[in-house]
């Protein structure tokens, strides 16, 4: 147990708006342990963001509410911090990096001070020694360490989610939260920047939680993974347990989305529909309307958590009675 | 199935889109309180315009001198009192809403024409023809407004013809950059290099693709002015150009009143509070309709 | 950045001529006889028609105009055609008036309209907010003489704390400085309301409150700077609007401005004072763009590099 970095339990995380109440994250356990990679996947909208920056306590409140859950951020309950004490925590203890590096660096300040500036608010020292670790910092994730006196825009795309990292890893956080973060980028600026989060995460011994739609990017760098769906997480196990022993038809329909290179023409088999509406989410199952093997049940009946192991857990009606039942895509597998 | 079918279905749904763009953006104007008073207050003014002869005869109420009535307070018969000459100010101010409204609204048709027209084609086109255009722009956007106006009238003398006239060139650079750059920001778009490609002509691309599309900040635009458009007419007949007494006119009933605001505070009050209430009036629409019309809310 | 400069003072003066030959232009269409206008009534033809000679106003405008630069480049902006004094003379008697009122104006507003602007958009949706978005919204729509005469009326008239006109001593400069500054201070408060508004959305300053920097030192250090930008523009914007605002407070408060001489000189058609009115304005108003551009560059490292 003290080697949770990360423990949330039964979070609910509602938005009150005019146009009516977003239930945005209607109830998830998560749990990282020190030097772990969790991989949150899931479409835009299912609450990744959300959950995210309820873990920095950074929910835009309003209309965002906490309305239920707790959180603990290496033994510290978020909850019941004050934000000053939220303040040192975040780029300390815990860091966050968001999706769109062109837009995450301010256009007036030098991209030196920007990493001084988490230096200099979280450790005692002078102007001159944040400089210079800023600099450092600019080296380590592959820039020239003289560039420091640059602004943003003379940087490009994938330099500019460079130096955001080096923000973000400037005080050696605990965890690190990563919001889609190669998913503005090319695929080549890709590859290198996830090479770079890989040789980072083990340099700083840091735990992870990798955000992200993309199963590519959570075979390269995971070691767990959670799939999400309209805000509850419906499957999560090992990497190995995820995509070889597959339980929900929705990860499953994710696997299924991904092209096949071998047979080049085989169908692609999308996810019929679209996610249901968040301001009027169904009373059974979420994922119902768009699932191959909705039964009766599934319309009335929110499905409980069903284990496979001590790290393997589904939410789906098609387990309750038969733990053996196989998917499609696991039947091949046998 | 030809291909006449599927055009006439297309234009069709186009035709509902168009109709339903507009339900769309009436029903998120209506949502402001604040532009709906607005809307109130300026039909308000404009039936107070249309409806003057009902309201009040103009050669007995207004012109008419009546001296014996004269500096009289407000009373049930004379609703805002009378001036110095007799004249019932409030009647006087209804026909003078005709006046504000008139020159308002023309001046910023002939700004919107002339400067739009030159702002279109400037951004359109760009490169040398953009050049010449913003040069002699900047010689006229390098003189307050206001100034230029007092500038035209003085040189042209006081009618209201020549204050529509320089209140309307006044307005022209504001226009043509407003325009140009809503032009700049759509040009680029894919749909439009689509329309090029199969070989529409400019005038067209122009007319049916690119000004629908950039029209909601002109449209935002060209309420808000025709606010400024009745200050500065309000303006440039209050310093004695422009209208001429005994027209009523709601700056120059405040320059004639002025020197007998003192005991008769009535005389400026009111004709300033009918400039303020229609310029507000205008404000709030245009602010309503920058909201309703923002792609990004919602 | 010097270069900047350079080029930006550079582009000023053919936008200058341009200007003067555009009003020079204009006011050339004034109708009547200006030899006439000057001699009054009961002048005999004879005198007319030897003053319009000596004057040059027979030869075409061109020509005139190239008179009038070519004395405009010396100083020499003509002679009144009301007074007989020089052109410049009264100008320059009349220019620290205007100056002391415009420069106070768009000092007082932007003092009072970015502290408002900032705090009504950090506190969006409060009664702070919206009280203050309905008072800067009537004070767009208040046309400045008219507030002027209000004021006058219940500060000069009938409290007395005021004079009511003039500009005798440090009081007669409240009112008219207050009246100039009101509407520029609305315009000021909503831009800067609505730009920082905009800020406050971006992602940067998310990651500035990922990195633990706490609430002010965000709205101070990383949304202000952003947030001014827009706002400085229309500050430039509107010191446009307050000199042909001046023009109409000078005359409601009897201040003896250039506004006020331009008003005066257009009644008694006296044509080289307005001319030479309209030209200061122009010029005063082109420095101050010119001042605004610099801010700018200097505040926004994306246009220096474009000109560095």
């Amino acid at each position: 147990m003290s080697e949770s970095l990360l423990k949330i339990e039964d979070l609910v995380i509602h938005f009150e708006t005019d146009d009516g109440t977003v239930e945005a994250v209607n109830g998830i356990n998560m749990q990282i342990d020190k030097g772990r990679t969790l991989g949150l996947v899931g479409e835009t909208g299912a609450g990744k963001t959300t959950t995210a920056l309820s873990l920095l306590k950074l929910v835009a409140s309003p209309p965002g509410v906490i309305k239920f859950g707790r959180i603990e951020l290496d033994g510290v309950d978020v909850m019941e911090t004050s934000e000053k004490d939220m303040e040192k925590l975040r780029g300390n203890i815990v860091s966050m990096i968001f999706q769109d590096p062109m837009t995450a660096l301010n256009p007036v300040i030098t991209v030196g001070d920007q990493i001084a500036e988490a230096i200099m608010i979280h450790q005692k020292v002078s102007t001159q020694e944040a400089e210079e670790k800023a600099k450092e910092m600019l080296e380590i994730v592959g820039i020239p360490g003289g560039r420091s006196g640059e602004y943003p825009h003379q940087f490009s795309g994938g330099m500019k989610q460079r130096v955001v990292i080096a923000i973000a890893l400037s005080c050696s956080p605990k965890l690190l939260i990563a919001d889609e973060p190669t998913t503005a980028l090319d695929v080549t600026i890709q590859a290198q920047v996830l090479e770079l989060m890989k040789e980072l995460k083990i340099k700083y011994q840091m735990a992870m939680l990798l955000i992200t739609h993309d199963l590519g990017v959570v075979a390269e760098v995971c070691d767990d993974v959670a799939i999400m769906y309209a805000g509850r997480i419906v499957e999560q196990g090992s990497l190995h347990e995820i995509f070889k022993s597959t339980k929900h038809p929705y990860t499953e329909g994710l696997f299924n989305s991904i092209p096949n290179i071998e047979d080049r023409r085989a169908e692609l088999k999308p996810i019929r529909g679209l996610m249901s509406d968040p301001y009027n989410l169904p009373k059974g199952c979420t994922f119902c309307d768009r699932c191959d093997y909705a039964m009766a049940i599934c319309q009335t009946e929110k499905p409980k958590r069903i284990d496979f192991s001590d790290t393997h857990f589904t939410e789906c009606h098609l387990y309750s009675k038969d733990k053996d039942f196989k998917i499609e895509m696991c039947k091949k597998e046998d | 199935m030809s291909t006449k079918v599927d055009a006439i279905k297309a234009d069709e749904i186009n035709k509902t889109k168009k109709r339903s763009q507009s339900a769309d953006v009436w029903k998120r104007l209506k949502k402001s309180k604040a532009a709906m008073i607005g809307l109130l207050i300026i039909v308000i003014f404009v039936c107070m315009a249309v409806f003057a002869p009902l309201i009040a005869d103009y050669d007995t109420e207004v012109i008419k001198m009546n001296i014996p009535e004269r500096l009289q307070p407000p009373s049930s018969e004379h609703f805002f009192g009378t001036n110095e000459f007799g004249r019932d100010i409030f009647y006087s101010i209804v026909y003078g809403t005709r006046i504000s409204l008139f020159v308002g609204v023309i001046s910023v048709g002939i700004a919107l024409s002339i400067g739009g027209f030159l702002g279109a084609i400037a951004g359109y086109y760009g490169g040398k023809l953009d050049n010449a255009i913003m040069r002699v722009l900047d010689v006229l956007l390098a003189i307050p407004a206001i100034l230029l106006a007092i500038t035209i009238v003085s040189a042209l003398g006081s009618s209201i013809i020549n204050l529509m006239i320089a209140v309307g060139i006044s307005n022209i650079p504001g226009f043509a950059r407003v325009v140009r750059a809503a032009i700049l920001s759509v040009k680029d778009q894919e749909y439009i290099e689509a329309a090029k490609a199969i070989g529409a002509k400019d005038h067209t691309i122009i007319l049916k693709h690119v000004l629908p599309n950039s029209m909601a900040p002109i449209i935002v635009y060209a309420t808000l002015k025709v606010a400024t458009a009745i200050m500065a007419t309000a303006s440039l007949s209050f310093i004695g150009l422009g209208v001429q007494p005994p027209t009523p006119e709601w700056g120059s009933m405040l320059a004639s009143g002025r020197q007998y605001m003192r005991d008769q505070m009535y005389i400026v009050l009111f004709p300033g509070l009918a400039i303020v209430l229609a310029v507000l009036s205008l404000n709030l629409i245009g602010d309503g309709l920058r909201d309703a019309l923002d792609p990004k809310l919602k | 950045m010097s270069k900047y400069i350079l080029r930006r003072l550079l582009m000023m003066i053919p936008v200058l001529l341009g200007v003067t030959f555009l009003v020079y232009f204009i006011i050339s269409l004034t109708p009547g006889d200006v030899a006439a206008n000057i001699l009054g009534v009961g002048a005999t033809q004879e005198a007319i028609i030897e003053l319009t000679e000596e004057m040059g106003l027979n030869d075409p405008v061109i020509v005139q105009y190239g008179r009038y630069m070519g004395d405009l480049v010396t100083g020499d902006m003509g002679t009144s055609y009301a007074t007989g004094r020089t052109v410049s003379s009264e100008i320059g008697q009349r220019f620290p008036n205007t100056f002391k009122l415009t420069v106070s104006a768009i000092f007082l507003s932007v003092l009072i309209s970015i502290p408002i602007g900032v705090v009504s958009a950090t506190r969006q949706y409060s009664i702070f907010d919206n009280v203050g978005m309905v008072i800067a919204l009537i004070g767009i729509s208040m046309p400045s003489f008219w507030t002027g005469l209000i004021l006058i009326i219940a500060f000069s008239l009938k409290l007395g704390w005021f004079p009511s006109g003039g500009i005798d001593g440090f009081s007669s400069w409240i009112l008219p400085a207050f009246t100039l500054a009101i509407a520029s201070t609305a315009s000021i408060t909503r831009t800067t309301r609505s730009s920082m508004l905009e800020v406050i959305r971006q992602d940067y300053i998310n990651t500035a409150k990922a990195k633990g920097v706490s609430r002010k030192v965000v709205i101070r250090k990383h949304a202000l700077k952003n947030a001014l930008i827009p706002a400085i523009t229309v500050i430039g914007l509107e010191f446009g609007v307050l000199l042909g605002g001046a023009v109409l407070t000078e005359t409601v408060f009897s201040i003896p401005g250039i506004g006020r001489l331009m008003v005066e000189s257009i009644q008694r058609k006296d044509t080289p004072m307005v001319l030479g009115c309209i030209i200061i304005f122009a010029m005063a108003f082109s420095l101050v763009n010119l001042l605004i551009d610099m801010l700018y560059a200097y505040i926004d490292p994306r246009i220096k590099s474009n000109y560095s």
